[in-house]
């Protein structure tokens, strides 16, 4: 049977295809703007976090009121933290890990001339207390660290030290800022500092989630450093603590109860101290999105399902009223298989061409929600996906009408129905 | 006509009950999508404060003797500002009252105790200036306001909403009471209704929806800073601040942490308002060195939710989402329906042989289809209500506000009716083209 026959019976019968057609569009445009949206949400959950996420403490929502914490404050509850039965390390620190009220953001720029927007996270001896695992070059050293501190003076030279700054980076920042070239010893400067110095790269770690989630999506979620700074006299804090896995719950009671002793009088107002392991702080930070995925799967469920329905039952209908022509087909000699083929192929055709539609919609509906909201591009790889499920909910569909028409047998010709 | 066309479009609906179940049913799950998603964002569009709102501005001048501090972010964009003034500057335009009613606000925190001590809460209080209290609607139930004299002797009293005047004294009736505030004390002079108008667009600093949070005390803004209120949050502080008062606790007299409202009726009095504004700004001559805006602003309350993006880009995503699968609903049920119209064309070109004109083939199934949109809607109503219950298990502060009103109800039925026009019109059509004589013969 040729291609010639099949395209013009339909376009003899034009209103049904037509309809299928529109549906695949339509479908096939949400769908691909549906698994968009749902890969920015996934995408922060997937990726790894980089630290001994199951053995990791993070205090934080400490914030000093009317008065900012001294060092001396700020370094005692290091102490108590470390004098924890339980604990492995601990760190006074800044914009740490899943600690959603405090970020640090800057621009840098290495040799490949791209500028790349990252979160710092800063704190004395923070390799060891998050537990990264570095991949080459070295952590800080005592002498590099510089006190810093949001809310309080550390002294007018604290941020410009008059040299470079000691950083260690991720290797997904490596591979964007310096491309292949090895990225130890390399420069970094921020486009926007005129007066900084830049930042030398002393280390390079596996991964490092970075911490405000929502822009952990375009294959950003490892853009983060680590800076040579140690908490000094600040208005806020948080506090990395790794506990031994054997001791999990009671060094978590223990560091509650330092925290509590170390800060309940320094702290009013209402705030409270939340200390909570680093996977329950990933659970609580991941709730929307896991809320808004499940919101989506449920559109996709929907819209597959009414695509499929309506395909069904439209070439449902095709298929009967064509019985007569079918059966005159089998008369004249076609098999079974060829009837099944010639249904199954002339789906193919429409829904190929609802395709086609579909993803000049798809895009033009991108376009217009990047308009509005701040969304990326639609990425080129979701069109050939949205696809390939177009194809196989469109043969799904018409396997059932197609194999009852196959079933025709030829003697239908001879009657008229 | 329409009688028969609307008897033969009923028995039409039961002649192929599957197909039919299957329109209706996808038609109420188009619906039920936009109406839920419709309903949220109607909910947090809904004007705060209906017949008071339209006569409120935002009034703002950039006065903090600083350069303005520019944040990174990812998008290069800048960080949100609340327009909030100076207190010196607040206290000049209250002096100047040139507005109807006038009022500086803010969000302000402190340990409220009732008369027995250690039985207490933190609580935010809205501290502002006597005119607040009319101006933004809070119902009084029990007492009075404070006066504009009691401002300028700052007078620590208070106005409590009914639920802590229970908390603290376990009754409604707590007017004469004595709050203590840091171990100041407050006398109670009145009690309002709980007030939470919603989006807290008085002091978005601190939230904007939110279905349990809300100022329970109401006092002068100078008593409240006498009694020892923390200010938490500035938009930007004067360059010689010590840098431990820039941040959680501001220094009240460098930091511009009041927002400043005033009440104007006519489009003559907010002009007047605005020369104003920008003749106070002029008279800062200081200013000029620190590189600030040099406007002033004057915003009415859509314009500052607008700008404060109040309403969750995902909102207003989600019907777009929804929207498109209705679309995608409606043609899958033109499709249905076509598919069950064409199978009857034998009947239609019998009826149309017999003298039936095409109107009455067309109206009857446009009948048909119109009444399989509005079964839906009718189904779409429970469904629609499941999905907000949905939206409120997801706790994101703003979601605990969806509820579907009598108007949202209304417009389903709208949406339904239209759905069915739009969907009926290409099936009915193309059913009533069937021509007679073919089909009589064939049959």
């Amino acid at each position: 049977m040729s291609l010639r026959v099949m395209l013009a019976s339909l376009r003899r019968h034009s209103l049904m295809p037509a309809l299928v057609l529109l549906q695949i569009a339509f479908a096939c445009a949400i769908l691909c703007n549906v698994f968009f949206l749902a890969w920015q949400r996934l995408e922060p959950m997937l990726a790894p976090s980089g630290v001994d996420a199951d053995n990791l403490i993070v205090v934080d929502n400490l914030a000093a009121m009317g008065r900012s914490f001294t060092a001396a404050e700020t370094d005692a509850g290091e102490r108590a933290l470390r004098a924890v039965p339980g604990v492995r390390a601990a760190s006074a620190g800044f914009a740490l890990p899943m600690v959603n009220n405090a970020s640090i953001l800057l621009n840098l720029r290495g040799s490949t001339q791209v500028t790349v927007g990252v979160s710092a996270f800063f704190g004395r001896g923070l390799v060891q207390s998050l537990g990264l695992k570095m991949l080459g070059g070295r952590d800080f050293v005592a002498s590099e660290y510089r006190p810093w501190g949001i809310g309080a003076s550390n002294g007018d030279d604290a941020w410009n030290t008059g040299a470079a700054q000691p950083i260690i980076i991720t290797q997904a920042l490596a591979d964007k800022l310096f491309g292949r070239a090895n990225p130890m010893g390399q420069m970094l400067v921020d486009p926007e500092d005129k007066e900084g110095h830049g930042y030398q790269v002393i280390g390079v770690v596996k991964h490092m989630l970075r911490n405000q989630l929502g822009l952990a999506i375009d294959g950003r979620a490892d853009y983060t450093v680590l800076l040579a700074r140690s908490i000094g006299n600040t208005a806020m804090l948080n506090y990395a603590v790794r506990v031994d896995p054997s001791m999990r719950a009671a060094a978590m009671q223990g560091v509650k109860k330092a925290i509590d002793r170390q800060f309940a009088a320094l702290m009013s107002g209402g705030v409270q101290p939340r200390v909570e392991f680093y996977a329950d702080k990933r659970d609580e930070a991941l709730k929307s999105s896991r809320a808004t995925l499940w919101l989506l799967l449920g559109l996709v469920l929907a819209i597959a399902t009414v695509t499929l329905v309506g395909i069904m039952g439209l070439t449902g209908f095709w298929v009967q009223r064509r019985t007569r022509q079918i059966g005159i087909r089998r008369a004249l000699g076609a098999r079974r298989m060829d009837i099944l083929r010639y249904f199954l192929l002339e789906n193919v055709l429409i829904v190929g061409a609802g395709i086609v539609l579909g993803m000049l919609l798809a895009y033009a509906g991108n376009i217009m929600l990047m308009h509005y909201y701040e969304l990326p591009h639609l990425p080129l790889a979701y069109l050939p996906m949205g696809a390939a499920v177009m194809l196989a909910m469109g043969q799904l569909g018409v396997w059932g009408p197609a194999r009852r028409a196959a079933a025709v047998p030829p003697v239908v010709a001879t009657r008229s129905v | 006509m329409v009688g028969y066309g609307f008897e033969l479009a009923l028995q039409g609906l039961r002649r192929f009950p599957r197909t039919s179940a299957l329109a209706v049913l996808t038609v109420a799950i188009g619906l039920a999508a936009s109406m839920t998603t419709l309903a949220l964002l109607h909910a947090l569009s809904a004007d705060p404060l209906p017949g008071l709102s339209q006569h409120l501005y935002l009034a703002w001048i950039d006065t903090v003797r600083a350069k303005p501090i520019t944040y990174t972010t990812l998008d290069g964009t800048g960080v949100v500002d609340y327009k909030r003034l100076r207190m010196a500057d607040a206290e000049a335009l209250l002096a100047a009252r040139r507005a109807f009613r006038q009022t500086a606000v803010a969000d302000m925190f402190a340990r409220v105790e009732g008369g027995d001590a250690g039985h207490g809460n933190d609580e935010t209080i809205l501290a502002a200036t006597s005119d607040f209290i009319p101006m933004f609607g809070v119902a009084l139930r029990d007492g009075r306001s404070w006066t504009a004299a009691e401002d300028t002797a700052r007078a620590p009293v208070a106005v409590i909403d009914s639920e802590l005047a229970r908390s603290l004294f376990g009754a409604d009736r707590a007017v004469g009471k004595v709050l203590r505030i840091k171990g100041h004390a407050v006398r109670v002079i009145g009690v309002s209704a709980p007030y939470a108008p919603q989006p807290h667009f008085f002091a978005l600093d601190q939230w904007s929806f939110s279905g349990s949070e809300r100022e329970r005390v109401f006092m002068p803004y100078s008593a409240a800073l006498d009694v020892g209120a923390e200010a938490r949050r500035s938009d930007g502080c004067d360059a010689d601040t010590a840098k431990d008062k820039t941040l959680f606790s501001v220094d009240v007299t460098r930091c511009s942490w009041l927002g400043y409202w005033v009440e104007l009726d006519t489009p003559q009095a907010v002009a007047d308002y605005r020369t104003y504004l920008n003749n106070y700004l002029q008279q800062q001559k200081d200013l000029a060195s620190f590189g600030r805006s040099q406007q002033a602003q004057l915003l009415d309350v859509p314009q500052w939710l607008t700008l404060q993006n109040v309403i969750p880009d995902n909102v207003r995503l989600n019907v777009w989402l929804a929207g498109s699968f209705l679309l995608l609903c409606m043609v899958n049920v033109t499709g249905l329906l076509a598919a069950k119209f064409m199978r009857r064309s034998a009947e239609v070109g019998i009826r149309r042989a017999l003298g039936a004109p095409r109107r009455a083939v067309m109206l009857q199934h446009m009948l048909e289809a119109g009444a399989v949109c509005v079964l839906g809607g009718v189904l779409a109503w429970p469904l629609t209500l499941l999905g907000l219950a949905l939206l409120r298990m997801q706790d994101q502060g703003f979601t605990d506000l969806a509820r579907l009103d009598v108007n949202m109800f209304g417009a389903l039925f709208v949406l339904a009716t239209l759905v069915g026009v739009l969907v009926g019109f290409l099936p009915a059509w193309r059913v009533s083209m069937v021509q007679p004589g073919l089909q009589v013969k064939s049959a």
